[in-house]
């Protein structure tokens, strides 16, 4: 048994090194993402954005004269995948950048690895502690959840002038995250929330839910939803036991799945949103690609994707150098850059974004209302 | 099969374990990336929670599919001790394999009695329960973020720090398991539960006590579970629910099944493989690039396919191979000491004494007040017609089934409420009419099982207990067959199997369940022969039934017969076999006709 | 606000969902009665079934009840498949192998599915559109749809086992394959017939399902735990347990999650499983579990 595993080892081993070693004339990006296991569809969504980014960077002239060439590694959706995609990726020194999760406890648990590799990682994770663990190495593409609970309630608040709010949350990191951020930032506003219910994901029955919400007689509605399919059951359990108080909801609310999933019983909400197409003349155009390409409306998941992918080549084109110091110092010095998400600015956590775009669904339609940005 | 040929193969043993320390030192010699040490951890560790699927799956035969929940424990109770509570990381670790052995007995107490598609179902629940409990309880278990940086353990004062290092330890920790595990199967214990494995009533019946092994075979299977899962929370310093659910559970079920779930080498082979498994998958070239996309699929179609075509794994494909170029070395047979069955007859109280006995399955009375001695150092038989009640009545003397009424008293003590392992551990040996032995164990462990039973009058030691299934193997005339695999011997050596097995227990009272069913006539001639050696003056008191009333006639001192569930007739062969109500309930219907 | 209408639409919640759960169970029990295994697809007959629907609806654009007849038929013959693939060649070998090869299956179908359909959920229409509304009560179309097919599921399987030779022969396979086969019935195809019918009635289970939970990959297996752990709170292999332990369980979890904790919701199944185990391991309506010498 001993011999085989020597054997199947080093064979492994041996395979990876020289699969590594072929290709040298292209600049090689690292992209971690879900092609298998539950979160699938959010990661070829990933992988599209980047691909397009990669396609419009070789045919502008690639970086630094030399073509682009992603290296995708599945991290199986799950957090120990995403620690052996990172090691696998971080041990070759010609990868001198990666893209990597939206799913912040997959970067929580990569966390290490990156720092070990020693190579400037992108990330979606929305999770605030992601920048704030002395990982010099890890950049959010994204705003953080404080930005998004901010943008929320302000929205909630300020603006449609709402002042009863119920909170619906996964029980997952992004949700209990955002739940807590969103009662801080109503806080903040002196809205002390009537309702906080949390749920697990894949939850096959929401009436529970909508009981609770329907007797704490709240007048608007925050929710940080996962998975689309959740969106979807709740929304339509919602409409369907009378309850029309206001939705504002975290970005899952206006994916394409949802909106699909759910119907009518979403019109007339408002979602947070990194990406829309009317947002900006780079979300235009970027938009338009995409829907050529792909025959699908882009969303977040490809579009923080997308920014990621030309931050990186920004900053290797900048400096004009592929080392991973060099690199992580251009990206730093990027001054409201503009990517289709919105003005980067990287702060030294590494925190590019600030702000979010509300959206609400008009009859089915994406409608871009506002963009709230935090930036000083 | 294990016995006399794996000290044949401890040369084997010594070169396999010579490899794996090479193996494990292998990093030391060569310039390994940091990802290849990830999957040597991964390796590792899988392969100590794998292990005790070997033991609970491979060697009793139990399915376990909240393994992971197991490896949680341990690495929750290192990761939550040294990170929350600031313990030293052994004490953490000590902590985590108690609390992963502590949950396997509570639920195997709770559930092991109940058996098969019970157990399968409630290790799932327990799994997802185990999963729900750690992403929920923030406050105890961080939930789904997980919990990071755990530290490494220092070792006497050397911090392992050092990837190689750590997996040094951990290799270290998985060749003692694997010899551990390996030698677990010749022990009292192994074998104990194999034979619940391969057939749990007969194992209880000769003085197993099932529930016991089964709920120790669950414990072990839990704490190596534990012991796996601690050593890879060091070894990756983040742990987060999802390293601990039903899929990964899945993932070590199919490791030990496709590698071989009796033998811990198979268990080791089919974790590395599964582990490698997604690696080769993705280095595939281009043309077979889509197998990428659906290997969790052929994964699925893999553990059919194993189940199918190689029941016993890859490591039971190897075994089988070596075997047929390996020569069956022939059975010493010198020196085997003769049987000693004495019991001393000192008191002229029954041996056996039914007072009253009955047995109802719902409306119906299969024994129905039944009284009945059966004296010291004779043969006793029941007869009677089909249906009459006598196989019922031997189950509740044996302790398979309990009394509805009445009581059973075995040599003084009532033994009514006693379970079956009890009473064998007081004396009582039985074979069964449609034989149950071990079949893919070899006569000789097969007897031996029979020797260990509780309070049997014979020297501490597996020597002894070897010596003492040798002569019982001897005493049927089976001692050059001892190393044959039972599943292989004739129709009628198996049933002189059995009868050694229950010898080998030194019974007080033997219960014999038809032994002559199935027999042709050459055979019952030697079973009559037998039977007349085992009355010779030993003191052995034996109660039987047979239909072959020219036996029962020939070897027995008394007969009892029994009619839809009543006593009708008893006294001395002649007797009875004249007595008009039992010519009656044997010819029936002719005679009323008549 | 009305706590009667709360209570009554938690109810009528629980025993829609537990009607699936109930006639998952079904599918289990007569399994389990044909062939004495567990077969842990059992939910994945539903996830199947659904996406058949939606390939034959969505995909290939056919009529609702075409498509409808259409998915319930393929999945009779996937069923025929399933029983010489996944059941027949180890139906020899104990129970231990072939609860395994029916988890490998499990495995293989989720995977399969992904593979061809994509990750993304898929959206199915209400057999009939909207629901009945009294007072602040809402009665959803497709769950009074689900209850009333649970019904008549009931009563046809009544029929079909104690009134026609077929169904007979069926529970005389059951109850003891050697007797069955002295009195010359075709012991295999009887059980082929078991496994056909039961991944009809998975299919079925799952098409109904799917406007209400939409259709993804995982909606089987959740549904199948709940459904195993209805036919043992019911009593193991027994028709009447398994619609008394699925309904059971729907109303029991439905009533928790409003009374108690939403996020523990699945957790209450396998409470009320192990309590039962432990005080009445029979379950409601079982025998009590002894093995014969």
């Amino acid at each position: 048994m001993r011999v085989s595993i020597l054997g199947a080892l080093s064979a492994g081993a041996i395979a990876s090194l020289f699969a590594f070693g072929a290709a040298a004339d292209n600049i090689r990006i690292g992209l971690v993402s879900e092609i298998t296991g539950p979160n699938a569809e959010a990661g070829s969504y990933t992988i599209n954005g980047a691909k397009l980014a990669v396609e419009q960077i070789n045919k502008k002239g690639g970086i630094l004269g030399k073509q682009v060439e992603l290296v995708i590694e599945d991290n199986q959706s799950t957090n120990p995948g995403t620690v052996l995609a990172f090691s696998k990726l971080g041990g070759n020194s010609d990868i001198p950048a990666m893209i990597g999760p939206i799913r912040s406890t997959q970067v929580q648990a990569a966390s290490p690895a990156i720092q070990k590799a020693g190579i400037p990682v992108m990330i979606g994770g929305t999770d605030p502690s992601l920048t704030h663990v002395n990982n010099p190495w890890v950049f959010r593409c994204r705003p953080n959840d404080t930005f998004s609970s901010r943008v929320i309630s302000d929205f909630g608040v300020n603006k449609l002038k709402l002042k009863k709010w119920a909170i619906v949350h996964s029980t997952d990191a992004f949700g209990s995250g955002g739940q807590k951020a969103l009662t801080e930032a109503l806080k903040g506003l002196g809205v002390e929330p009537v309702l906080i219910q949390g749920y697990t994901n894949n939850s096959q029955d929401f009436t529970p839910v909508v009981l609770a919400i329907k007797k704490s007689g709240a007048d608007v509605i925050g929710t940080y939803m996962t998975n689309s399919q959740d969106v979807g059951i709740f929304a339509k359990q919602l409409r369907q036991l009378g309850v029309t108080a206001t939705w504002i909801g975290s970005p899952s609310i206006v994916t394409d799945t949802a909106m699909k999933l759910a119907g009518e019983s979403l019109h007339g909400t408002y979602g947070i949103a990194d990406f829309n197409p009317d947002a900006n003349a780079e979300a235009k155009a970027y938009a338009a690609a995409y829907r050529s390409k792909y025959s699908v409306e882009p969303d977040v998941y490809s579009s923080w994707a997308f920014d990621a992918m030309n931050v990186i080549a920004q900053a290797m084109n900048s400096s004009k150098s592929s080392k991973p110091d060099d690199i992580r110092k251009a990206i730093l010095a990027l001054k409201n850059w503009k990517g289709v998400e919105g003005n980067y600015n990287f702060d030294a956590n590494g925190d590019g974004l600030r702000g979010y775009n509300i959206v609400k669904n008009d009859g089915g339609k994406v409608k871009f209302v506002e963009h709230i940005s935090f930036d000083k | 099969m294990q016995n006399s040929q794996s000290r044949r193969l401890s040369p084997w043993f010594f070169i396999l374990l010579a490899l794996g320390v090479a193996v494990a030192l292998l990093p030391y010699m060569f310039n390994v990336s940091h990802f290849v040490l990830s999957m040597f951890m991964q390796a590792t560790t899988y392969a100590i929670a794998v292990l005790g699927m070997v033991v609970v799956l491979g060697y009793t035969g139990q399915i376990n599919l909240a393994q992971a929940a197991f490896f949680g424990f341990g690495a929750y109770g290192v990761a939550l001790g040294t990170v929350s509570y600031g313990l030293s990381f052994w004490v953490a670790l000590a902590l985590g394999i108690g609390i992963a052995g502590l949950a396997g007995g509570i639920l195997g107490l709770t559930t092991l009695r109940l058996g098969g598609h019970y157990l399968a179902m409630i290790t799932i629940s327990f799994q997802q329960i185990f999963d729900l409990v750690a992403v929920n309880w923030i406050e105890v278990t961080h939930g789904p973020d997980g919990i990071a940086g755990i530290p490494r353990p220092s070792f006497f004062g050397h911090e392992l720090s050092d990837d190689r290092a750590y997996l040094l330890l951990c290799s270290i920790v998985l060749i003692a398991l694997i010899i551990a595990v390996w030698y677990l199967p010749r022990t009292r214990l192994g074998r104990a539960m194999r034979g619940v494995r391969e057939n749990e009533l007969a194992a209880e019946v000769v003085g197993v006590h099932t529930l016991r092994t089964k709920v120790i075979a669950f414990t072990m299977s839990a704490a190596l579970g534990g012991i796996g899962g601690g050593l890879y929370a060091g070894g990756f310093a983040y742990i987060s629910p999802d390293n601990f659910n039903f899929q990964r559970a899945v993932e070590f079920l199919s490791m030990v099944l496709l590698g071989g779930a009796q033998s811990p080498f198979g268990g080791a082979l089919g974790t590395t493989l599964l582990i490698l498994l997604p690696e080769w998958l993705k280095e595939m070239p281009p043309a077979l690039q889509f197998i990428k996309d659906v290997y969790l699929a052929i994964y699925g179609l893999a553990v059919i396919l194993i189940m199918v075509f190689m029941p016993e794994g890859i490591w039971g494909l190897l075994r089988n191979g070596w075997m047929k170029f390996a020569r069956a070395k022939p059975v010493d047979t010198s020196g085997i000491k003769p049987l000693n069955l004495d019991i001393a007859v000192t008191e002229t109280t029954p041996l056996l004494k039914l007072e009253g006995m009955q047995k109802h399955f719902g409306g119906l009375k299969a024994v129905d007040g039944v009284d009945l001695e059966v004296r010291r150092g004779t043969v006793h038989a029941l007869i009677g017609p089909n249906g009459s009640g006598k196989t019922t009545t031997l189950n509740v003397v044996n302790g398979i089934y309990k009394p509805t009424g009445g009581r059973i008293i075995v040599d003084g003590i009532d033994v009514s409420q006693k379970s079956p392992h009890e009473r064998a551990a007081h004396g009582l040996g039985r074979t069964f009419q449609n034989i149950r032995l071990f079949p893919s164990m070899s006569a000789l462990e097969n007897v031996i099982v029979g020797a260990q039973r509780d309070n049997n009058p014979i020297e501490r030691g597996s020597a002894a207990l070897r010596a003492r299934a040798m002569s019982a193997l001897e005493f049927v005339g089976l001692a050059d067959k001892a190393d044959a695999i039972v599943r292989s011997l004739p129709y009628g050596h198996q049933r002189l199997v059995e009868i050694a097995r229950a010898l080998a227990g030194h019974p007080k009272l033997l219960l014999l369940d038809e032994p002559a069913a199935g027999l042709n006539q050459t055979e019952k001639m030697e079973l009559v022969e037998l039977l007349k050696k085992l009355r010779g003056g030993h003191g052995l008191t034996i109660f039987l039934i047979d239909h072959d009333m020219g036996l029962v006639e020939k070897v027995s001192d008394r007969i009892t017969v029994l009619n839809f569930g009543r006593k009708i007739a008893e006294g001395s062969p002649q007797e009875v076999l004249r007595h008009p109500d039992v010519i009656a309930a044997y010819l029936g219907d002719a005679n009323a006709a008549a | 606000m009305d706590a009667l209408a709360n209570n009554f639409q938690v109810l009528f919640q629980g025993l829609a969902l537990g009607s699936i759960y109930a006639l998952v169970a079904l599918g289990f029990v007569l399994i389990i009665r044909a062939t004495n295994v567990v077969n842990f697809a059992q939910g994945d007959f539903a996830m199947l079934g659904a996406y058949i629907m939606v390939a034959f609806l969505v995909n290939a654009g056919m009529p609702y009840w075409l498509s409808f007849a259409l998915a319930i038929v393929a999945m009779g013959v996937f069923g025929l498949l399933f029983n010489y693939g996944v059941y027949y060649p180890l139906r020899h070998r104990g129970f231990l192998p072939v609860i395994i090869s029916t988890l490998g299956a499990s495995i293989f179908l989720q995977n399969s599915v992904l593979a061809l359909f994509g990750a993304q959920p898929k959206r199915l229409d209400n057999v009939v559109a909207g629901g009945i509304q009294i007072g602040s009560v809402f009665l959803d179309s497709q769950y009074l749809v689900i209850l009333a097919v649970t019904m008549v599921m009931v009563a046809f399987q009544y029929f079909f086992f104690e009134h026609t030779m077929i169904g007979k022969k069926l529970q005389a396979t059951s109850q003891d394959k050697d007797m069955a086969r002295l009195l010359g019935i075709p012991v295999a195809l009887m059980i082929a017939i078991t496994f056909i019918y039961s991944a009809a009635l998975g299919g079925l289970a799952g098409v109904l399902v799917g406007p209400v939970l939409f259709v993804s990959i995982g909606m089987g297996s959740i549904i199948a735990l709940k459904a195993f752990a209805a036919t043992i709170i019911g009593g193991f292999g027994d028709v009447k347990g398994a619609i008394v332990g699925g309904l059971f369980i729907g109303v029991v979890e439905s009533f928790a999650a409003f009374y108690i904790s939403v996020p523990y919701k699945d957790a209450y199944a396998f409470l009320m499983l192990f309590l039962v185990l432990v005080f009445r391991p029979q379950g409601f309506f079982g025998e009590k579990v002894s093995e014969k010498a």
